[in-house]
């Protein structure tokens, strides 16, 4: 009982969490492969980076292109 | 106007290249799906919190609700990330040394400040539009959404107030020459307009109005006609900035 409802619930949410998971996940992807491919931040090393950008969902990547991106 | 269009461009790719403009349009997406799911899930986490003894009656969501989140997120979050985004724009130019090139080679220092301007003012608009377009898809999709009047025009004075501050931070960016500097400036003209909003005769002719007022706009109990002071406010207050701008970066040593 509580499943079938939980799954109708889940149906009636999906065309509003589907594009919010599919941004979410571009930008942790986005981040996470400028961080791999770099090596100069402009603080902190690059298994923080790496960490927070796949952890903090939606602001982790904000935050490192704002404020962790080194300079090239 | 070459040399405008060819300055243009070049703001166009840095911005794509620093990923700002990618950042921007990923907030807004998240800010315009975040309003409607607001809205709709609330009142449900509400009522899973009510524990026995305890009966919360809550309204059910309606698309009103939706649009309250979306006037609260926009100026709020998108706000923050549109100032955060832009406020290395011209300092951090200064500071790298980009601009003396283009200067000595002949550009105008004027066309520099509008060039940036435009293209701000551009990716702010798209990004607006987006977050509005998923948002009323959302809200139209859930709810009804008939006798709401005045959305667009509800929208079209949040817009004016975000070119307002992107010609702030224009300002504040030929004024100083730290980053955080210009980011601390702006966040102080944003609290003095607060406090003069504390004044209720002032509050009319407040720019903080066209951020505050949208939703008397939906629900009509304001008109378009109760914003003209604040509207015409705005707009001087943006081009006074841009002149002022482009006066104090004429006499700024590079």
């Amino acid at each position: 009982m509580y499943l079938s409802t939980g799954l109708e619930q889940l149906q009636e949410y999906l065309p509003l969490l589907l594009p919010l998971i599919i941004v979410e996940l571009v930008l942790m992807i986005t981040a996470l492969v400028h961080v791999l491919r770099h090596n100069s931040y402009r603080f902190g090393n690059k298994v923080m980076w790496a960490i927070i950008v796949v952890v903090i969902q939606i602001f982790g990547p904000v935050v490192y292109f704002v404020l962790g991106r080194g300079d090239e | 106007m070459k040399a405008y269009i060819a300055f243009t461009k070049k703001e166009w790719l840095e911005s794509i290249r620093t990923y700002r403009f990618f950042i921007l349009l990923a907030v807004f997406f998240i800010i315009g799906i975040m309003n409607p799911i607001t809205a709709k899930i609330t009142p449900e986490l509400l009522s899973s919190l009510a524990t026995e003894g305890i009966t919360i009656t809550i309204p059910e969501p309606t698309a009103m609700d939706s649009w309250l989140q979306f006037y609260k997120n926009v100026p709020q979050m998108g706000l923050i990330v549109l100032v955060i985004m832009f406020s290395g724009g011209m300092t951090g130019e200064c500071s790298k040394g980009t601009f003396v090139n283009m200067v000595t080679k002949g550009l105008k220092r004027s066309t520099i400040i509008l060039s940036k301007f435009t293209m701000s003012v551009c990716m702010w608009t798209i990004s607006l539009a987006l977050c509005f377009m998923i948002s009323t898809y959302y809200t139209a999709y859930y709810w009804n959404i008939d006798g709401l009047e005045q959305i667009l025009q509800s929208v079209a004075c949040l817009w004016l107030f975000g070119v307002f501050l992107i010609a702030i931070l224009l300002l504040m960016g030929a004024i100083v020459r730290s980053n955080y500097a210009c980011l601390l400036l702006v966040g102080g003209v944003v609290v003095t307009l607060f406090l003069i909003n504390m004044v209720p005769r002032l509050q009319e002719f407040n720019p903080i109005r066209l951020t505050s007022g949208n939703m008397s706009l939906i629900t009509s109990e304001m008109a378009i006609a109760d914003f003209v002071y604040s509207i015409s406010i705005t707009i001087i207050l943006t081009v006074l900035s841009l002149l002022g701008a482009i006066m104090v970066f004429n006499k700024k040593k590079l």
